[in-house]
């Protein structure tokens, strides 16, 4: 029995994608119009795509899942010798005049996988070893990704592992223990891995004015431009930190900032709002998942995806550090809003396969 | 869900920041927006070109490229300080020492190259987008087509110093005044005033478009009373010898030359003085930088008596009869003053004392007038203070008497000293630029005028001395026969309608049994020659002195030579009567 799919959830993405072309063609002075056009066709694929994988039967995505999940592996793996390098990054493949970046697929595939694990098992919580499975299953593509390296993407594995564990089921002291772990592992990053710079971006969000021409710059110049863009925006096309290049990176991390200087406190919290509303109804597919492997395959998605929006507008408002995560949906990048797409159209799948009598 | 509900706590948080952003703080932004996009630039004035009196240029503008820092939008300002150096148009470290050192105005922009050749333009324009903080902007740097023969006269300029700013805070701090000379005096003339331009630039250094601008206004050009072609004469004439010559229309006190020797090239101060150029200068033991026309002071030695003899005739305490014989010395108080001629003069009397500049004969009438006499008169003639040229650091010398032993020197006067003074040496100091006035009054009759290089209302008119004519004309007979006569000492110049008077100043008194010639070179006696020309119509007097060039009447008088008939040149004198300065 199937269920229409869920009008709510593709008037959001519908919203966000017509937003993110608007602002695309906003910066088209600044990165050419070819990548406009490119946007709207992926954007375009990310909408069948979306209501292709929406029809698939949900039961068909946890056996499919280990098949899915090896082929990302794999091209994560045949990434790191055949990919190209961007900006010191071995991430893309170049498909004719296209590239795809197999972290942002991989990311969906270890979902599934994920899932498709936890959907199957039954019982209480996680033991060790089961545990350690759930971190081995996100930490296998995720460590891939970081050998790229590619440090935003990376992190976006982290709400799903997370995730995972905490729906899974972990006593209290596994989570304190994690947590201690996280932050022994942080004040060795701090001191070893991480470099200057990445320090300085940390430092910058704690002292906005500490480097203002130097490390602050980028965040700098994007509170300028929402700030700047007041109650109802300077006009799409006519933002002056984005027209003058002053706004870094502005068609893929920083295009929030060209939206809102562009938009004003209206645009930017309609778009907010269709973030809100998307994450929502991901949960009700959740809510409603006629079993477990739906349940946590929603739950993962949602929380990816929340993290991802609130990890990049922390960034493009001035309170996360710099990290090169992108927003889902809205930042130029076919890759990555396929993937989005594909995700949400397993969301849909879910919600199309609920229990009849929800 | 517990998920859902901490989802949008965190979105509501985001959400008040976009708030706190776009509507607390939305002007706050908006204006730094602004601040980004606008941009400042200085537009230089033209400085006003100098001219001499026949139009010939002492200073010109030559348009050049300077680059401009504008250190706020440098993302990292060590880079940038690396990048300007590896163009080679300043060294990275005194670089970093100017960017670290920025005052109170650390945004304002900063010069950190001048004169750019094309090369090294084109290579930051290719940059530019690495280096929005960069900027080429068109100036104009101080040219002196005659060097190093007007240096001192004309000068040249400095950059602005904090107390300049202080005094003129709209001063662009990258700008240049004059330091020295005509540059320093006529600076308010000269300089104009910048205008600014405001101007859209993008974040990678495109100037998209003027906002608002106000033009600079250009300094005036000035004529000045000075003759290019004698400077150069003048330059040419001491050739290597250090000394000085300055010359003055006696009519009316034009400044004709100021020429200091050695000289140096006024246009390193353009530009950036590199510090190997500024050590060489100012570590050069002839002193190149000294102008020693108004500042180097030297006893007067003979060129002192003409004036004397007219104290002494104007007093009374002589008659132009009297006589004196003179033996080659005479001794008083106890001491034996010498003549130069060691032979003596004979019968002298006061034509033949000038001509022959008999010492003895002046010993005798510095006697008779008394020190005080002396001095009171030397001042009339404008000797030992300042003419009131207007150039800035003009010395006033000194004339020498009992009252400035005590209050000055702390010591009491000898009365030795006075028969010294007698004949210009002891503590009597004058310049070139004295000597040329006080010649001027005994060539125009008697009347005391103020030196000038700028002809202006203002300038003091002649002040008439009162002087006897008979008596001044007796002098300016002797002193026609200094250079005519058959006794005269600047018989070298007797081919030429001058009259003058040599004189010699000692550096060391001379022992018996030493003659001058024995001396060391640094000790060698100072050379005078001071003069006018026509003898019967005064358009020129000459004071020259070379340092160290043993007697007046054979090096100064021949060096005045060379000068004198390149001013006399009717061709050029007729030519010179339509330029301007008159």
């Amino acid at each position: 029995m199937e269920h229409r799919i869920d009008a709510w959830l593709i008037l959001a993405v519908v919203g966000i994608l017509g937003a993110s072309l608007v602002t695309q063609n906003a910066v088209t002075e600044v990165v050419g119009t070819q990548l406009l056009a490119r946007q709207l066709l992926w954007a375009c694929g990310g909408m069948l795509t979306l209501l292709a994988l929406s029809r698939v039967r949900l039961d068909l995505y946890a056996r499919l899942a280990p098949l899915v999940y090896i082929g990302g592996l794999a091209a994560l793996v045949a990434v790191l010798f055949f990919g190209e390098i961007r900006s010191g990054t071995r991430g893309w493949f170049a498909v004719g005049p296209l590239t795809l970046q197999p972290s942002e697929f991989a990311r969906v595939a270890t979902i599934l996988m994920v899932a498709a694990w936890l959907g199957r098992r039954s019982g209480g919580g996680l033991s060790a070893k089961e545990a350690a499975v759930v971190v081995a299953l996100v930490g296998a593509t995720a460590g891939l990704v970081a050998l790229e390296p590619d440090l935003g993407v990376t992190l976006t594995y982290l709400p799903v592992a997370v995730t995972a564990l905490w729906l899974g089921g972990l006593p209290r002291w596994a989570w304190i223990g994690l947590i201690l772990l996280a932050m022994i592992i942080g004040f060795g990053a701090w001191h070893t891995v991480l470099k200057d710079f990445q320090k300085e971006r940390v430092l910058t969000v704690l002292d906005p004015e500490r480097d203002p021409y130097g490390h602050g710059y980028q965040v700098r110049q994007s509170k300028i431009a929402v700030g700047s863009g007041g109650v109802a925006g300077q006009g799409v096309g006519h933002g002056s930190q984005s027209l003058l290049r002053y706004l870094p990176a502005q068609h893929t991390d920083f295009a929030f900032a060209v939206w809102a200087e562009a938009t004003g406190f209206v645009g930017a919290t309609g778009l907010l709002l269709g973030y809100a509303l998307m994450l929502y109804r991901i949960g009700m597919a959740a809510a409603v998942a006629e079993n477990r492997h739906g349940l946590v395959l929603a739950i993962l998605v949602g929380s990816w995806l929340a993290f991802q929006v609130v990890i990049n507008l922390g960034m493009v408002l001035g309170l996360l550090p710099t990290t090169g995560i992108t927003l889902p949906l809205f930042s130029y990048g076919g890759s990555s809003l396929l993937s989005t797409c594909a995700a949400l159209g397993v969301v849909q799948s879910v919600w199309r396969h609920r229990l009849v009598n929800q | 869900m517990v998920l859902l509900l901490a989802v949008f706590l965190v979105f509501g948080a985001l959400h008040l920041r976009i708030a706190q952003l776009q509507l607390l703080e939305g002007s706050h932004w908006r204006r730094m927006a602004e601040n980004n996009r606008l941009r400042r630039l200085p537009l230089a004035a033209v400085r006003g070109r100098i001219y001499d009196r026949r139009g010939h240029v002492l200073a010109d503008n030559l348009p050049t490229w300077n680059l401009l820092l504008f250190p706020d939008e440098a993302r990292n300002l060590g880079e940038t300080v690396l990048f300007v150096a590896s163009l080679g148009v300043s060294e990275a470290s005194d670089l970093h020492r100017r960017v670290n050192q920025r005052g109170i105005d650390r945004l304002a922009p900063m010069v950190v190259g001048e004169n750019l050749d094309w090369e090294q333009v084109t290579r930051i324009r290719a940059h530019q987008s690495d280096h929005p903080e960069l900027s080429v902007v068109a100036g104009f740097r101080r040219e002196y087509p005659l060097g190093p023969a007007t240096a001192h006269a004309v000068g040249h300029l400095r950059l602005v110093s904090q107390e300049d700013i202080d005094l003129d805070p709209q001063l662009d701090p990258n700008s240049r005044v004059g330091a020295i000379g005509i540059e320093a005096l006529a600076e308010d003339f000269l300089s104009g005033r910048p205008g600014e331009r405001w101007v859209v630039v993008s974040a990678v250094g495109r100037q998209l478009g003027v906002v608002r601008e106000s033009s600079s206004s250009s300094g005036k050009d000035l004529a000045v009373t000075l003759d290019a072609e004698l400077q150069q004469i003048a330059a040419e004439a001491l050739g290597e010898r250090s000394g000085a010559v300055a010359a003055i229309d006696p009519r009316n006190g034009a400044v004709r030359v100021l020429y200091s020797a050695p000289s140096f090239d006024p246009g390193l101060f353009s530009g950036k003085l590199s510090p190997e150029d500024w050590k060489r200068l100012a570590e050069d033991p002839r002193h190149p930088l000294q102008d020693r026309c108004l500042q180097g002071t030297y006893p007067p030695g003979s060129t002192i008596k003409p004036f004397l003899a007219l104290a002494a005739l104007a007093e009374g305490v002589v008659s132009p009869d009297w006589t004196v014989q003179c033996t080659g010395g005479v001794v008083l108080y106890g001491h034996r003053f010498r003549c130069w001629r060691r032979w003596g003069h004979g019968m002298v009397d006061l034509s033949r004392s000038l001509e022959a500049s008999c010492d003895v004969y002046y010993y005798q009438l510095g006697q008779r007038l008394g020190i005080d006499r002396m001095a009171l008169w030397l001042e009339i003639f404008g000797l030992g203070r300042r003419t009131g040229i207007g150039l800035p650091s003009e010395a006033a010398g000194l004339v020498g008497n009992p009252e400035w032993s005590r209050r000055v020197r702390g010591t009491p006067w000898y009365p030795g000293e006075a028969v010294s003074v007698s004949i210009g040496q002891g503590p009597v100091l004058t310049t070139a630029i004295q000597l040329a006035r006080a010649f001027a009054v005994l060539a125009n009759g008697g009347r005391l005028v103020t030196p000038h290089v700028v002809v202006d209302p203002d300038n003091p008119s002649p002040v008439d001395l009162a002087l006897n004519t008979n008596d001044l004309a007796k002098i300016n007979r002797g002193l026609e026969l200094v250079v005519h006569g058959e006794h005269g000492t600047a018989r070298s110049l007797a081919r030429l309608p001058v009259a003058g008077k040599t004189g010699t100043a000692q550096v060391v008194r001379l022992t018996e049994g030493i003659d001058s010639d024995d001396l060391a070179p640094h000790l060698q006696h100072h050379a005078w020659f001071v003069g006018w020309a026509p003898i019967d119509d005064p358009r020129l007097v000459i004071a020259l002195v070379v340092e160290h060039g043993g007697g007046g009447g054979s090096i100064a008088a021949p060096t005045a030579a060379a000068i004198f008939s390149a001013a006399l040149d009717e061709a050029r004198e007729s030519q010179a009567s339509q330029g301007p300065g008159e």
